[in-house]
């Protein structure tokens, strides 16, 4: 695993995915329907990255968005969000039919486990058995035998469902707040984040906010990313749009059923990429386009109204150990006395 | 008169009525959280409600769109994330119910929410499995609505399991004794399980549906019990709490899709 030490790692969506992704990887989705990280998304379709292979655990928009754009030729997916039902016929929908993308079945437990195992680094993990006589098991997709496997339970010798762990070469997220190290802050829904993130390589990371270390060391328990795992840092207000970001803003229902809507037709979703994605340079172009399109109005009716949560207290009784009087609270000491007592006990050593 | 009410609105009431108090209940979205809050707000209120993204004792103000939807909740009492709820939370037992929605399903309970079409030749993908594999694995037992579903013979894939071939074969091969759908209900009538051969039967009629109606939906013999009860329309209660809190599932998809349309109409208006 790489590690990534630097100090500042701000950059923008365009350099971050440029540099860090390169044709035929793997990589994660690392918040699924929610928090979407819809401005990195967009960035691989317009730098016409190819041949990506995608986890996904919940797909909304995203998805059909990248099979659409050619982006994706093999995706492991649990679960679709199908707008209109069955019979709409979903840009997923024609390039299955069509051989374009390979897809992998799996469910939330089991493609999720796959990621935390990666993520601690063992090989497999045991997950629940049940699923074992349905055809998720039973059929195989792209992956093969990578995915599933049985084996004795080393204890009580009954049989035991495992899944592979898997290391994707990198992971998109979104997140409320980092700092500009990449510790990443991420609060809600926290579905499969965590360890779709840790299980990565590299995680490319965006947020609503960078904010000072200072507000990191405040609230360590919100940070879901450490930085060393994160290898670009972008502050993107709007970033998920028009997925939600609890403490920032809701979902866009009406703009959200406008992609839907274009989606069902190939043209019409042509239309659709070529306004909100090729023709704007990143997500600050998106978001004026937005609003000259819709309003100002419009978008900010979407902007989430306060609901603090209560701080954590994370203050001790003593920040040092010296008191204001210059004695140290475990030896009950000054500095020179203690030097003093260093010095009597023969434990000083004369330098050149 | 009686009360005036949708179909979707019988659907959560009849719903709502097969969960108790003090039970666990892990809800997708749609008609089963309509239940869920409807059964909290009547004669469940220590209900605990949980969505598999990890949100733990929820209290919505609205339908959530998704199960991880956090802006209807304004905030919730325990913060996981999914393989916890799978592993400390479902595999420890502490599930009591989990609501499916189904696609397809068999006389067995055995149900497909992944693909219509030919094996190997695939024509519609649906929304996959998400967790409903494992939550009608474990679950105490399941309560399964259907509205735009269809029984069949076979499965086009197996997603999610029932009672397997039906007797003792769920149990056999490893699921917890007891657990199982223990109902279905559908926009005609309400439907159990023989609790020896596990076997679908018609165990209610809702109100102005015939046997005959829904014979011809079920394409194996389906048996009947001795006696038909007949779903107890809504409440005035029940009705108003559905449409203050759940307008878009009252009205049914069809309806809604005109309503968003408008929406999007007018959004698109405001084109400069």
């Amino acid at each position: 695993m790489e590690k990534y030490m630097d100090a500042d790692k701000r950059t923008t969506a365009a350099e971050a995915i440029g540099r860090f992704v390169n044709d035929g990887e793997s990589f994660v989705f690392a918040n699924c329907l929610y928090c979407m990280p819809l401005a990195l998304t967009h960035e691989l379709i317009r730098q016409g990255k190819r041949n990506l292979m995608a986890f996904q655990q919940g797909g909304i928009e995203e998805i059909d968005q990248l099979v659409l754009s050619k982006v994706i030729d093999r995706l492991v997916l649990a679960y679709n969000f199908r707008a209109g039902g069955p019979r709409i016929v979903s840009p997923l929908d024609r390039a299955i039919k069509e051989g374009q993308v390979a897809v992998e079945e799996m469910t939330n437990h089991t493609l999720l486990s796959m990621m935390k195992a990666g993520a601690m680094g063992y090989p497999f993990l045991p997950v629940l058995p049940g699923i074992k006589v349905t055809d998720v098991v039973k059929r195989n997709g792209f992956m093969g035998n990578q995915r599933f496997a049985r084996l004795p339970d080393p204890f009580t010798g009954k049989d035991t469902l495992v899944v592979k762990g898997f290391n994707p070469d990198f992971a998109l997220i979104h997140v409320q707040r980092a700092d500009r190290a990449g510790n990443g802050q991420l609060w809600g829904a926290m579905i499969n984040s965590k360890w779709a993130a840790l299980a990565a390589k590299k995680v490319i990371l965006s947020c609503e906010e960078i904010v000072d270390t200072e507000v990191i060391m405040s609230s360590p328990h919100l940070t879901i990313v450490p930085s060393h795992k994160v290898c670009a840092v972008v502050e993107c207000p709007w970033g998920a749009h028009p997925s939600e970001v609890l403490g920032h803003y809701d979902y866009d229902f009406p703009f959200r059923v406008l992609f839907v809507g274009s989606a069902a037709n190939p043209d019409a979703a042509k239309f659709w990429l070529d306004e909100w994605i090729h023709k704007v340079k990143d997500r600050d172009e998106y978001i004026e386009h937005y609003v000259k399109r819709f309003g100002r109005d419009t978008l900010e009716a979407f902007r989430a109204r306060p609901f603090k949560s209560v701080p954590a207290d994370y203050g001790s009784t003593f920040s040092r150990d010296w008191d204001d009087q210059g004695y140290s609270r475990s030896m009950g000491m000054t500095m020179q006395e203690f030097v003093a007592m260093l010095d009597a006990k023969g434990a000083l050593i004369d330098g050149n | 008169m009686g009360t005036r009410f949708t179909i979707q609105e019988l659907i959560v009431s009849r719903a709502a009525k097969e969960l108790k108090d003090r039970e666990f209940v892990v809800i997708g979205q749609g008609i089963a959280m309509a239940a869920g809050v409807l059964a909290r707000r009547t004669h469940a209120p220590n209900a605990v409600i949980l969505t598999e993204a990890g949100l733990l004792g929820i209290d919505p103000f609205k339908v959530p769109l998704h199960i991880a939807d956090p802006t209807c909740t304004r905030g919730f009492t325990y913060s996981c994330d999914m393989i916890d709820i799978f592993t400390t939370v479902l595999n420890q037992g502490y599930v009591d119910v989990t609501f499916l929605g189904v696609g397809q399903i068999d006389r067995f309970g055995n149900m497909n929410s992944s693909y219509l079409g030919e094996p190997g030749n695939y024509t519609t993908r649906m929304t996959g499995a998400g967790g409903a594999p494992e939550f009608i694995g474990y679950a105490g037992r399941a309560i399964l609505t259907m509205s735009g579903g269809t029984f069949v013979e076979k499965l086009d894939y197996f997603t999610s399991p029932g009672y397997l071939e039906g007797g003792d074969s769920r149990y056999a091969a490893g699921m917890p004794e007891g657990s199982g759908p223990s109902v279905l209900i559908t926009t005609r009538g309400v439907f159990r399980f023989d609790e020896v051969t596990k076997e679908m039967y018609l165990a209610g009629l809702h109100p102005g549906v015939t046997v005959d109606e829904i014979r011809a939906e079920v394409p194996w013999n389906l048996k009947i019990a001795d006696r038909l009860e007949t779903t107890p329309a809504p409440t005035e209660e029940e009705l108003a709490i559905l449409r203050s809190f759940a307008p878009d599932i009252t009205m049914g998809r069809k309806l809604q899709l005109e309503v968003v349309m408008k929406q999007v109409i007018n959004l698109l208006s405001k084109g400069a």
